[in-house]
């Protein structure tokens, strides 16, 4: 209550904002990072020169944000800036992303950076994300690209230092649009049309089966020889049948003699051209007192499964600026959006698209999911669904049909968010402004998960779950700036600023299982007894403030000296705590002759320590719901006997400190030959000690983990950002750019704790592991011998090693981008090539499809003579001889002249060939085996990110359809074409979203290539 | 003008610092979700169903795998019934165990004496008892007197055998504190005393311990006929209901199945069929097995392991068949065989079929039920009388160990079974006293092959 009185005074009161003084815009690309001759915007949302700034700043303009045509901000970044690691987790319309800058700083708690929009900080959270489930949104994914003027990313911890405890992983620092003077109407419209960009391949040679023989509703590919079949299904007549929607009816098979492979068609099923339409319209517009700008937006996205996949996003913001006086400046800024989703299942998740998908025997025909089963007496069962696991319907099948995944099932997501930001800045003095600035960010998100009766697996009898989340953040921010002159050389400038913070997280939800009326779909609980409803809440809040102070030297304007200080309390701690940082910067060529190789040199250093309030709730061990869990899904409850309460397995620690992260920056920015070529170089180094974690402790303790300051970790890297002219004219202007980063990651110490869990499986999971670098991929390995060589079984298998160590490193050697932009008379164009090297990838999906015996890796043959048939044994010891004679044609067969001909392959792991087929690969040699090194594969990929042009047409065209501001037209392609070694889905995907494991493949939804179509009027 | 700004920038700052006035010192202090404490009548149905989860769950599963009761027939089980495992399948019910179970049953014990409820420390003795000799008997050296102490984050490993006998004192002071009586039960469901199961618990570890004499002492005040402690499932819901039925009908069907296993074998037709003149056990094949199910021959989630099933964690059936082993073993065949035949007629009321009361001429060379000598038969009859009885259950896995696979269970692969459990890896990881992770075929302190 007392918050709205707050807005209004501040609001009535009437003061002046910062005057928005971005630089003019780089050329295509919007690309800028070593441009010292423009303005950047601080940590605290106040401008400055770049020359006089001491550490890295990558600053990226607003349209080569909209021209990459993603829907969301960060996505938007990637590959705009060395060392800012964008990962999508999957291609999904909304799909949050992860964002790592300089390396991970932290165990368990978020690497995630700080954003600030318009000077105040807001959300950019992103709720669930584990190994199955729908892919969650980011939140920053509500802010319009369009509506962006630049955005600058501060890397460092000097850059962040007085934003304190959420700064520790960078702050991505977002400006939006002002109005400028004059008018300006702008409408532009893009269509794109998206496609799915890497795929797995199946097999078409063997049937649906086991053994060789085909077996109906198995789970596995192992069957018969499809081509030796008789052509045509035996059916029984008087058997059960199951009677699609459509009227086709499939009866109970006899023997299988369909020769027809379905692969195409199932993929037909599954994947579609998504389309999207985004529409904005914009008015800018201004006089010496006020500015204001305006806009709408409709992002209208269809994604590339064919179902209910789709994400819809509908922006309006004003911003608002007035000068009451000389002395006194209001503004508002103001953004509201309502985004509206629908999702699909994916990842290990037996209701899950991929996995229904992918491992449907090639010989199955996925077209019709649902119908009605009749028994053999005839008693039909109603919205039967149909499968590869249950080709009759007459259960819920074992994996959804596709069709049932990417129709019947409902996954929304409806988001509400408000940002409003209020500011007030007073000339309070000739020397001392006063910048008052409110901000309130809320956003309200309402899932649906709905299971109609007949999925797969848990949700047979039907589950449903309703689900709010509602956060909100509320920040009051107050600045003092002020210059003095201290002798005739030295200027300083002072700031002084208040910031407080206080944040709060409620979900409350239900869910509900087992429903009673089982053919009506309804969002609602009565359709379940009262055992099988099942409520949540949870709360959480947080608070912070925090005085900061800066001093800005500025010697002779070219020694540039910046101190701050930052003292933070917050509500997870105690005490308060300090973060300083020292940032130095030298204008070289400011003592040098002028010359026509060096145009400008700067040199800078810079160092910071930033403090990180541990997190919340973490003083005491609590007691909670008593409840055992299996690792199989299987669990007892204590509130269905009768409530049990009892010790967490977690310990708190009442004596937790706050993290503490050390930077040091050296760097220097140049330009050479009359200004052509830019270049920036950084190197740095940070250490990251007292890292907060619930370390795993050995279970015999009695607990299963205990709160701890119990990591360091250290980043070390080097950032080059370059940007050369090569040919610049009145007609014809061609500019060359590029970013390399690369970062050492390493987990320095965990105080002799275990390899800690981020995320994944129990064979394979991306672990925090002392002496290996964040996210280390983690699971069962080959027994080996001192020498390094595999110890063998008797028959010349490789064995399994009892414990688990680490198997990949997620993280790249490098990563970096090269590209082209410029314009040739009306026509601009930017091309931007990517790479990220040396980063490994658990392939889970591609293991696994080796057990089923779809992947084409498990579908060669081969020929042995009759002698080595009678020696060669396969996993079971059985040889290929007695296989063959067996009579199973998928198997193994005996040919005429006497020599064997199996499915399979021979591997030789030093003690001679021994036969790899549906034993091996069903066993150790496959994904569900607990060798999860076999699938560690290198996922470096190189890709051509972006392509656009854009070209405005003549003058005499756009005033023939009155447009006198002229429209343009564009053409954006977005992951054009990408190499890389990993096979079946774009390795830029990750499993568990956005969470600190990284590296994981299993059942993603896979990533998309984009066309964009872009016109703009201005009006 | 400037001073009114002044007094309005104030008046902003005061009501911005006042209007969100929370204490910083106190909005987390207490996790809003949880709580600071409980009594410990409330503690201890949680770390009773963290023994059921133990002795009916994932732990009893991989037991039966290596045991021959189930087979394991799709993805991660087709290795397991290869004997191919890491240290990793082991995390779960070792986490159960300490966490869920013997952590809390320390707390209530100490608390249950702190409020003088001996009834509740009594409960308490006897479930921890329950999971230290469950999990002795599946790794061998377990933590226990450095177990779930605080300040202790390396706890050594205690010898099987120290272990053991730490269990049958812990159930020796229940039965002082007063057992007599079955309160405190919110895990399990029937006519138990906990005083039965104590004595009937105690047998169990004197006959790991091969302490027969003992065994039959204890046993004998063991669990009566009718008297079984069993887990509660009476609700068809996920979280209460039977834990086989929920992994082999609802989350992993087709994971496990029967078919070919050394049970089927047992009550099918095969040469080791237990059918006789005087034995029919075709209604416990129809009970024990279901072959419309997921795989050729699923275990039955419509029969002994059905969604409402309660599933026995001690019986009178163990009671009498330790009783009946321990006689055998004193060379006193009458004894054995009486009890022998209690079992037998128990099996015809409960399941139903033919189960004849045997005579001391049926068994031997050459007769109804054949073995070397007469008590060999005996003995051996006995022994699969146990090991079908106590299907899913981990007690016959421990009967083929310690008596070096007396009834002649074929490994599924190499020629010998499984003999424990490996050390978890999370254990490794964490422990400095943990040893290795070992193999699956070192034999146990108690139970040298």
């Amino acid at each position: 209550m007392r918050m709205k009185h707050l807005l209004m005074v501040i609001s009535a009161s009437s003061i002046a904002t910062t005057a928005f003084a971005q630089a003019g815009p780089s050329a295509g690309s919007g690309i800028d990072t070593v441009d010292v001759g423009t303005v950047t915007v601080t940590a605290i949302g106040t401008t400055k020169n770049m020359r006089k700034i001491g550490y890295s700043v990558s600053q990226v303009q607003g349209k080569g944000l909209v021209s990459s045509g993603e829907s969301g901000v960060i996505q938007a970044l990637t590959g705009k800036a060395s060392n800012v690691q964008i990962t999508r987790s999957t291609g999904d319309p909304g799909a949050g992303a992860y964002i790592q800058i300089r390396g991970q700083n932290t165990i368990t708690s978020s690497n995630q950076p700080l954003i600030v929009v318009d000077g105040i900080p807001v959300s950019n959270s992103s709720f669930g994300g584990g190994t199955d489930g729908v892919v969650q949104q980011s939140r920053l994914n509500d802010l319009n690209p369009s509506d962006i003027e630049s955005v600058e990313v501060l890397k460092g911890a000097a850059a962040a230092a007085v934003w304190g405890t959420r700064a520790a992983n960078g702050v991505i620092v977002v400006t939006t649009k002002k109005g400028k003077r004059g008018m300006n109407i702008e409408f532009s419209s893009t269509y794109a049309i998206d496609q799915v960009n890497r795929e797995y391949e199946k097999q078409e040679k063997y049937g649906q089966g086991t053994g060789g023989r085909w077996a109906a509703n198995n789970a596995n590919s192992w069957g018969d020889q499809i081509a030796l079949r008789n052509g045509k299904d035996s059916i029984n007549a008087a058997g059960a049948k199951f009677v699609a929607d459509d009227g086709t009816v499939y009866g109970t098979i006899v023997r299988k003699g369909d020769k027809e492979v379905y692969n195409d068609q199932n993929r037909e099923q599954v994947f579609r051209n998504g389309i999207t339409w985004n529409n904005n319209l914009s008015i800018s517009a201004g006089n010496d007192k006020s500015n204001m700008f305006f806009s709408l937006s409709d992002w209208n996205q269809q994604g590339i499964m064919k179902g209910l996949s789709d994400y819809r996003r509908t922006t309006a913001r004003l911003n608002f600026s007035q000068s009451v006086n000389d002395k006194l400046t209001v503004g508002l800024n103001a953004n509201m959006a309502k985004t509206v989703s629908n999702r699909i299942q994916m990842g290990s998740n037996l209701d899950g698209l991929y996995l229904g998908y992918l491992r449907t025997a090639p010989d199955f025909d996925n077209s019709d999911y649902k119908g009605t089963y009749y028994s053999a007496t005839g008693v039909p069962t109603f919205n039967a669904h149909r499968g590869y696991r249950r080709y009759l319907g007459n259960a819920a099948p074992t994996y959804n049909n596709p069709g049932w995944t990417l129709n019947e099932q409902t996954n929304t997501s409806d988001v509400t968010r408000f940002i409003l930001t209020p500011e007030a800045t007073y000339q309070w003095h000739s020397n001392h402004k006063l910048i008052a600035r409110l901000g309130h960010d809320m956003s309200t998100d309402r899932r649906i998960t709905y299971f109609p009766v007949n999925s797969a697996g848990n949700q047979a009898n039907g589950s449903f779950t309703d689900d709010h989340i509602q956060e909100s953040e509320t920040s009051l921010h107050f600045i003092n700036q002020g210059t003095h002159k201290l002798g005739s050389d030295i200027n300083l400038n002072s700031t002084v600023g208040y910031l407080y913070t206080y944040k709060n997280i409620y979900n409350i939800g239900g869910s509900a299982s087992q429903f009673i009326i089982r053919d009506q779909d309804r969002f609602a609980f009565i359709n379940s007894t009262t055992e099988n409803k099942d409520p949540f809440n949870s709360f959480s809040e947080l608070l912070n403030n925090r005085v900061y102070g800066l001093l800005d030297f500025d010697v002779k304007d070219k020694i540039f000296l910046q101190l701050t200080g930052a003292s933070e309390a917050s509500s997870t701690y105690a005490n308060r705590f300090f973060s300083p940082s020292v940032s130095l910067a030298y204008e070289l060529t400011k003592d040098l002759k002028p010359n026509d190789v060096l145009s400008y040199a700067k040199l800078r250093m810079s160092m910071g320590r930033v403090g990180v309030a541990p997190p919340a709730y973490i003083w005491n061990t609590n007691f909670v719901a008593a409840g055992s869990y299996s690792g199989w899904g299987d669990y007892l409850d204590g509130s269905l006997y009768g409530g049990s309460i009892y010790r967490s397995s977690t310990q708190g620690n009442p004596d937790i400190e706050p993290e503490m992260k050390t930077e040091t920056e050296l760097g220097a920015d140049v330009k050479l030959f009359e200004n052509k070529v830019s270049l920036g170089v950084t190197y740095y180094q940070n250490k990251i000690e007292g890292a907060v974690l619930a370390i795993a402790v050995a279970n015999s303790t009695g607990y299963s983990n205990q709160w701890k300051n119990a990591a360091d970790l250290s980043n070390k890297g080097l950032e080059i950002d370059l940007n050369v002219s090569l040919i610049k004219s009145d007609d014809f202007n061609l500019n060359l750019y590029g970013n390399l980063g690369r970062n050492r990651n390493t987990v320095e110490d965990l105080s002799g704790a275990a390899p800690i869990f981020l995320a994944g499986f129990t064979g394979a999971s991306s672990r925090a592991v002392e002496g290996q670098a964040m996210g280390a991929l983690w699971g069962g390995k080959w027994a080996r011998d001192e020498s390094g060589k595999l110890i063998l079984d008797g028959a010349g298998f490789p064995t399994v090693s009892s414990e688990e160590g680490v198997i990949g490193d997620p993280n790249p050697n490098y990563r970096g981008g090269v590209g082209l932009n410029g314009n040739y008379k009306r026509l601009n164009f930017n091309l931007l090539v990517e790479t990220c090297q040396g980063n490994d990838m658990w392939g889970g999906t591609y293991g696994v499809l080796n057990n089923f015996g779809v992947n084409p890796e498990s579908a060669t043959d081969f020929t042995v003579s009759a002698a080595d048939a009678a020696k060669i044994v396969d996993y079971r010891g059985v040889t290929l001889a007695s296989a063959a004679a067996a009579g199973a044609n998928g198997l193994a067969v005996v040919n005429a002249d006497g020599s064997i001909t199996a499915r399979g392959s021979l591997k030789d792991w030093g003690a001679g060939n021994v036969w790899l087929n549906q034993y091996w690969y069903t066993s150790t040699g496959g994904g569900f085996g607990s060798v999860s090194e076999q699938f560690i594969y290198d996922a470096s990929w190189t890709r051509i990110r972006e392509l656009s042009l854009s070209c405005a047409l003549p003058k005499a065209w756009s005033d023939a359809v009155h447009v006198p501001g002229g429209i343009s037209v564009g053409f954006t392609g977005r992951n054009l074409a990408l190499w890389t070694k990993f096979k079946g889905v774009d390795p830029e995907t990750n499993l568990t979203g956005v969470s600190n494991g990284r590296g994981l493949d299993y059942f993603n939804n896979p990533g998309t290539k984009s066309y964009l179509f872009n016109i703009k009027f201005n009006l | 003008m400037k001073k009114k700004i002044a007094l309005i920038f104030s008046v902003a700052l005061a009501v911005g610092l006042t209007s969100c006035k929370k204490d910083i010192k106190e909005i987390n202090k207490e996790n809003p979700g949880q709580f600071s404490d409980s009594d410990p009548v409330l503690m201890i149905s949680g770390a009773q169903l963290a023994n059921v989860l133990v002795n009916e769950g994932e732990a009893a599963r991989m037991a039966g795998i290596f045991a021959g009761h189930h087979v394991g027939f799709d993805r991660q089980f087709v290795s397991y019934n290869d004997y191919v495992v890491n240290a990793g399948d082991f995390n779960n019910p070792w986490s159960n165990i300490y966490t869920e179970g013997v952590a809390q049953c320390r707390i209530i014990r100490a608390k249950a004496a702190k409020a003088n409820n001996k009834q509740l420390n009594a409960v308490a003795c006897i479930t921890e008892a329950n999971l230290l000799l469950t999990a002795s008997a599946l790794w061998g050296d377990i933590p226990n007197t450095e177990a779930c102490v605080d300040g202790i984050s390396s706890p050594k490993f205690d010898k099987m055998t120290a272990v053991h006998n730490a269990a049958i004192a812990l159930l020796d002071s229940a039965l002082v504190y007063g057992a007599n009586h079955a309160n405190y039960s919110g895990a399990y469901v029937g006519n138990h005393n906990w005083a039965q199961v104590a004595n009937t618990l105690r047998a169990r570890a004197y006959l790991h311990m091969k302490d027969y004499t003992k065994a039959a002492a204890a046993a004998a005040n063991g669990i009566a006929a009718g008297k079984d402690l069993l887990a509660n499932h009476s609700q068809a819901t996920p979280g209460a209901w039977n834990l086989y039925y929920d992994f082999l009908d609802w989350n992993r069907s087709g994971y496990i199945s029967a078919s070919g296993s050394h049970m089927e074998k047992l009550l099918d037709s095969s040469a080791i069929f237990r059918n006789n003149a005087k034995t029919d056990e075709s209604d416990r094949y129809a009970y024990y097995f279901n072959d419309a199910g997921y795989t050729p021959l699923d275990p039955n989630w419509d029969g002994i392991f059905g969604a409402t099933a309660n599933f026995p964690i001690v019986s009178y059936v163990e009671n009498k068949l330790i009783l009946a082993e321990c006689a055998i073993r004193n060379n006193d065949a009458t004894t054995a065989i009486g009890h022998l035949n209690s079992v037998r007629s128990d099996n015809a009321t409960n399941i139903g079929g033919q189960y004849d009361d045997y005579v001391i001429g049926d068994f031997g060379p050459g007769q109804m039920v054949p073995g070397t000598t007469v008590n060999n038969a005996i003995s051996k009859e006995i022994l699969v009388e146990k090991y079908v009885s106590l299907y899913g259950q981990i007690e016959p896995w421990c009967d083929l160990r310690r008596t070096k696979n007396e009834i002649g269970v074929t490994p599924n692969k190499g020629n010998q079974l499984p003999q424990r459990f490996l050390v978890p890896q999370d254990e490794i990881n964490a422990n400095k006293n943990a040893p290795t992770a070992g193999s699956l075929f070192d034999a146990l302190e108690l139970w040298p092959q």
